[in-house]
């Protein structure tokens, strides 16, 4: 640093040195990172569609297919390929060639034999022991489990991203509104959140997957995000309730701000590291909660592969140990991942353990 | 002349609620019926003991506590009927400075932030402008334009309240509340505070209702003061008659305990008995009788009126006898009170008697 003046930090920059310290909180970011990745790149680390390939003159990413189905080129059904693409982009054009996945398996099916040249069929039932070509072993019907929790990270991800985002909307609103105006809304915010609090949130989630036509992904999520607010409105209401006494409040209302303004920009960053806290430990509340459901399987049908619905079909062959154990990790690692983040934010944010800044 | 801030009969009652249901059993009178006057320019000195309603009076004038009753005018405007958007343009006129600058400023925002929302709300001038108006205000209080881009925690405690003080000007107000602005600051400090707010009053022509529990600092600034006890105004003078002859009891006793470094000016030191009494059962009478050395059977049941001579105003039942004795003397009337407390002092309280 040249110059003679060191560059301002905010809170934010400071809680930020301060996290860095920590050798576990940083791994976990770090590991989130990584599912992160996982979770984008997925088509291209297990697939049995080309990430990128040439066919008949033309440029096509088949693998996008597996985001969307409708992203899959018309082209390749018009020429029959039915999901079969080494030995069909061969046969049809010889001129073609493609980029494969790193790990050639697909998470919805089992890979046939020859499909990959050389190579045998998945072995299915309990003889799909973790192997050479199955590096997380098959399940009972020979898909691959390493394919199938590598596309199930991103469900793994949305679940507590989206979950809590809308739990995070629901919650900061609520409670901010209860916290700043008090009085009557105080009572219905503080009253409402109590009796949300009081239904356990697995039960509602069944009964409501049971009524719900055809339950999909989104749907789980919104679900769990619109019970799990609880905790982020009473913090919330908290924070606004002590901040709005605050001198600088009063100085922003003396300054002829309005609630929103002072709401927004003075009460709210101000009172969004706690809240953040209940937010990271509710993502790792939502994946167990997306978990426990595919487990006792009211997950989302496929083709969302999750890794609750891996945990799922070892309830039913007990001695595919596999089925029990990668999935289980993985979940685990995450959840305590989030864990990990959630109490060093705690920490590092508490005004109280600041140290000073020389 | 009208003054420019008129404030009559001013009350803020917080209710005490109780039960489930919340019910309203009583008031906290925090301010109850507080009436003074203030000219343009001047400076008026608002002292009284923690807890006797100075800063709640000070905010419920500029409607950052809601007042539950009497009326305030400012330049002739009636504040208390204004709403919304008529409330808030009148806001830019009437400013306040707060005793505690760790708290008074947002530390998620930067200093330019901070000055900048005030002008922003108040649509004065464009980006250029706004800029000059707050590198102005800043050099003003004595900070560098470099402090713009700086958060609040980067200052040292009286640098920050420099910036408060910014932060009050850069609207160009007419009348600045200053709610104990030193008290917070070290003893080296406030010395350049005191100084920078009078050269600002000065310079700017600002009237201030200046708040404090520091009687020494109150003379300083202050052209006239008002001594409050327990959500009343109890005496008005001007700083020099109020220093050289008060009349009300608990003026005498504030100020025998003013230390002083000239041995001959030492007086024997007043000591009340008992606790200011919770402003939520204040006493009936006048409010100081139970602490009052010299109170007598009506002090107990009759509000005493107020007396005024000369712009000095007194609510005392024995002050305003004594008055009447000494003819009108307020010179006179101020020694017989003074001797009149201090023997209640002597009478079997040796101990409490300074050197």
């Amino acid at each position: 640093m040249t110059a003679s003046l060191p560059r301002p930090i905010g809170f934010w920059g400071d809680a930020w040195r301060r996290f860095r310290r920590r050798p576990l909180a940083v791994a976990a970011v770090a590991f989130i990172g990584f599912l992160a990745a996982v979770a984008i790149l997925a088509p291209a680390i297990a697939g049995t569609k080309p990430v990128l390939c040439r066919y008949k003159g033309r440029l096509y990413a088949p693998c996008l297919a597996y985001f969307d189905r409708r992203l899959e080129p018309v082209v390749f059904a018009q020429d029959r390929f039915r999901g079969s693409y080494p030995a069909n982009l061969a046969a049809k054009d010889p001129e073609s060639w493609a980029i494969w996945p790193l790990v050639f398996q697909d998470p919805f099916r089992a890979v046939r034999a020859d499909e990959w040249p050389g190579r045998p069929a998945n072995p299915s039932r309990d003889q799909g022991r973790p192997s050479r070509t199955n590096l997380f072993g098959t399940d009972q019907y020979g898909v691959d489990v390493f394919a199938k929790m590598v596309h199930g990270t991103t469900v793994a991800l949305l679940v507590g991203f989206v979950s809590m985002g809308l739990a995070s909307v629901i919650g900061i609103t609520l409670g901010a509104l209860g916290g700043y105006f008090g009085g009557w809304a105080d009572s219905l915010v503080s009253r409402f959140t109590e009796v949300v609090m009081c239904i356990p949130t697995l039960i509602l989630i069944l009964a409501l997957v049971a009524i719900v036509e055809k339950p999909t992904i989104w749907k789980t999520m919104a679900i769990i995000g619109a019970t799990n607010w609880t905790s982020i409105a009473r913090l919330t209401r908290g924070e606004f309730l002590r901040l709005r006494q605050s001198e600088f409040v009063m100085a922003a209302r003396a300054a002829g701000a309005g609630p929103l303004r002072i709401m927004l920009r003075h009460i709210l960053p101000n009172s969004l590291a706690p809240v953040l806290v209940p937010i990271t430990f509710g993502i790792a509340s939502a994946i167990l909660i997306e978990s426990s459901l595919s487990f006792l399987g009211f997950g989302p049908p496929p083709p969302s592969a999750s890794w609750g619905a891996v945990l799922n079909d070892a309830r039913s062959n007990l001695s595919m140990w596999w089925l029990v154990l990668f999935p289980g990790m993985a979940i685990f690692l995450t959840v305590l991942a989030y864990n990990l983040v959630g109490e060093a934010l705690q920490e590092v944010t508490d005004p109280r353990l600041r140290e000073s800044r020389k | 002349m009208k003054p420019f801030l008129d404030v009559r009969d001013l009350t803020v009652h917080f209710p005490i609620r109780k039960g489930v249901l919340r019910r309203v059993v009583g008031a906290v009178r925090a301010v109850d019926g507080v009436s003074f006057a203030i000219s343009k320019g001047e400076t008026l000195g608002l002292v009284g003991e923690s807890g006797c309603g100075k800063t709640t009076a000070g905010r419920s004038i500029l409607r950052l506590v809601e007042p539950t009753g009497g009326s305030v005018h400012l330049d002739g405007i009636d504040l208390r009927s204004l709403s919304g958007r008529s409330l808030r343009s009148m806001r830019r006129r009437m400013q306040i400075v707060f005793q505690d600058p760790y708290g008074s400023l947002n530390p998620r925002l930067t200093v330019r932030s901070l000055l900048e929302e005030g002008l922003v709300i108040h649509r004065m001038g464009d980006a250029a402008a706004r800029a000059e108006r707050m590198r102005r205000a800043l050099d003003r209080t004595g900070m560098p334009a470099a402090a713009l881009d700086r958060y609040p925690h980067e200052f040292s405690g009286g640098q920050r309240q420099r910036i408060a003080i910014a932060r009050a000007l850069v609207l160009e107000p007419e009348f600045v509340v200053l709610d104990e602005p030193i008290s917070a600051l070290d003893v080296s400090i406030q010395a350049q505070v005191i100084n920078l707010l009078a050269d600002l009053r000065r310079d700017l022509g600002l009237t201030y209702l200046f708040i404090s529990h520091d009687l020494s600092v109150v003379e300083y600034l202050s052209d006239r003061v008002a001594v409050m006890y327990l959500g009343r105004i109890v005496e008005t003078a001007t700083a020099g008659q109020l220093y050289a002859t008060p009349l009300h009891p608990y003026t005498i006793a504030l100020f025998s305990a003013v230390p002083t470094v000239d041995p001959a000016k030492r007086r024997s030191r007043i000591v009340l008995p008992g606790d200011v009494p919770s402003p939520a059962r204040p006493p009936a009478g006048c409010r100081f009788h139970p602490r009052c050395p010299i109170a007598e059977a009506a002090c107990r049941e009759v509000d005493p009126p107020e007396v005024s001579l000369d712009g000095h105003r007194v609510h005392c039942h024995v002050a305003a006898r004594e008055l009447d004795a000494c003819g009108g003397d307020e010179r006179r009337a101020s020694a017989r009170m003074t001797s009149l407390v201090a023997a209640t002092q002597n009478a079997g309280r040796e101990g409490h008697r300074q050197p």
